[in-house]
């Protein structure tokens, strides 16, 4: 594997220069460029924050920003995968022809998402600050943004390891997109997106339970992701609105440190995985 | 630099598994799990050859002789099933029209890619952006996205970039059919002075006298292995006869 690694590094120049095309060809022929990275998620986030506050009673002030805290790192999570699981067929004539580190097209296509990530969050960052403008009680950044570093990296490793997976399996058979798609769209509820994790931990079924469902819940990886960004660069939900009843809870540190290293293992699994396969990517039978 | 050995192969042997169910999914492969039927394929059966700088070797063969396979293992595109082939220096193929290229792209933009997957760093590439473009006789056009281009453009493109990156080991499947007849001879000019300067050229093709001219030395694969090995006049007086 450390071989493999150096061989990466001695390639690191194409690595930049196929991040510089995935970001480019995304929206080549669209008038305004990158920003429909961040329109799309807006759009979206714009809906549910108004049927949410109105219709359901989650009337938290600025649910749109909470929404986005969380709905933003998915987001990354969801098409890092999906594009990685394409990136090596929509390069299969280019692979046929010419020698490179075949992981190099998942972790462009992650490390193209990561700067959407990144263009999303500094958005945000707008958005809360025109908040603070607008209504000068509440100073609305905190002091958790010091982990953010920390979460970006943590997530990085996740989303490139299950790339990997999902890459080189899809190269084999297509279905393993179809799956991803599914499941993807299926664990944006499994994720505190457009509900609060102290929902979960106050509902009664968690109560009757003896806090099992709260633990189940936040076996998923990319919930705890959800709530550790929003803990980090969010104010704390109001209690009253967050369930009516219980405290809220704070940063998830147990979890988050299982599942930072539980990324760390899914990176190199992924990538050992990869590597297995990547030969045989141009003879598939 | 030229005489030294460029390319090395020793009892080189590639397999392929070919697969009789067809295009495979998930459902097949559970549905099929006890009937897999998997066939190998020997394509090279146990191949030697050497090639040293300034010469250019050139393999002919039928169709599924395994000529595009010992090329595609040269270019490291394929893993060798066994034995060993060793390169000294970089290896560029000559690509078929665009592969390589995207077509929303610009021709500068496409340079940029291709010059840095065979290996470049962006640096050089743009210390060597005029001459590719220069030679490319593209002009303005190079501005254009890749998809307005003709095939002799992309072609033109294809060729500048591959014979600036710097090769010790020009790789050329089927001969250079570079548009006009004013260009592809300045193409062969060009790979001719590639040879002078110590280069190795292995090309394959089946045009016989295009291969009687330039090869110094010709190769013929036959069912994977090498059935005759030298002079060109006599590898194909003799393939013709019996080919």
């Amino acid at each position: 594997m450390i071989k493999e690694f150096k061989e990466l590094w001695r390639y690191r120049e194409l690595l930049f220069v196929m991040v510089q095309r995935e970001l480019r060809i995304r929206y080549k022929n669209s008038a305004l460029g990158v920003l429909w990275s961040f329109l799309n998620p807006l759009a979206q986030v714009a809906v549910m924050s108004f049927v949410f506050s109105n219709f359901l009673r989650q009337d938290v002030p600025s649910f749109t920003v909470y929404m986005l805290a969380a709905y933003l790192p998915f987001i990354f999570f969801q098409s890092s995968v999906l594009d990685s699981a394409q990136s090596v067929l929509t390069q299969y004539g280019l692979i046929k022809k010419i020698y490179f580190p075949r992981e190099i097209l998942p972790i462009a296509a992650v490390i193209a998402n990561m700067i959407h990530l990144l263009i999303g969050f500094l958005i945000m960052f707008g958005l809360m600050l025109l908040g603070y403008i607008r209504d000068p009680r509440v100073f609305p950044f905190q002091a958790g943004m010091v982990y953010l570093p920390f979460l970006l990296i943590v997530s990085t490793l996740f989303a490139t390891g299950v790339s990997f997976i999902v890459s080189a399996l899809n190269t084999f058979y297509e279905d393993v997109k179809y799956i991803c798609q599914i499941g993807l769209y299926l664990l944006m509820y499994l994720c505190p997106i457009v509900y609060f994790v102290e929902q979960v931990a106050n509902s009664k079924k968690n109560y009757d339970s003896g806090w099992l469902l709260y633990k189940l819940y936040m076996l998923n990886p990319v919930a705890v992701q959800c709530v550790a960004y929003r803990k980090a660069l969010v104010a704390p939900v109001p209690t009253m609105s967050a369930g009516g009843m219980g405290m809220p809870t704070g940063m998830p540190w147990k979890y988050l440190a299982f599942h930072s290293v539980g990324a760390v293992f899914v990176f190199l699994f992924g990538y050992w995985l990869f590597n297995r396969l990547k030969w045989k990517f141009v003879e598939r039978p | 630099m030229s005489g030294e050995i460029k390319v090395a192969i020793r009892d080189l042997r590639k397999q392929f598994v070919v697969s009789h169910s067809g295009i495979a999914s998930i459902k097949s492969l559970l549905l099929f799990w006890r009937k897999r039927s998997y066939v190998h394929l020997e394509v090279l059966k146990g191949i030697s050859l050497e090639v040293r700088g300034g010469e250019c070797v050139a393999v002919i063969g039928k169709n599924g002789a395994g000529k595009s396979t010992l090329l595609s293992l040269l270019a490291r595109i394929y893993k060798p099933t066994s034995g060993t082939l060793e390169v000294r220096g970089r290896v560029a193929p000559l690509l078929e029209l665009g592969a390589g290229f995207h077509n929303d792209l610009t021709g500068l933009e496409n340079i940029y890619f291709n010059a840095v997957i065979l290996g470049l760093t962006r640096e050089q590439v743009k210390d060597r952006l005029n001459s590719i473009v220069e030679f490319s006789e593209l002009g303005d056009a190079i501005e254009a996205p890749v998809r307005t281009y003709s095939s002799g453009m992309m072609a033109r493109l294809g060729f500048a970039i591959a014979i600036h990156v710097d090769a010790e080991v020009l790789i050329v499947d089927e001969v250079l059919a570079v548009g006009d007849q004013r260009f592809e001879h300045k193409c062969l000019e060009r790979v001719e002075q590639f040879r002078r300067d110590g280069g190795a050229i292995l090309l394959v093709s089946h045009q016989l006298p295009t291969v009687e001219k330039f090869a110094d030395r010709v190769v013929w694969l036959k069912d994977g292995v090498i059935e005759m090995e030298g002079e060109p006049s006599a590898v194909i007086a003799e393939y013709t006869l019996r080919g």
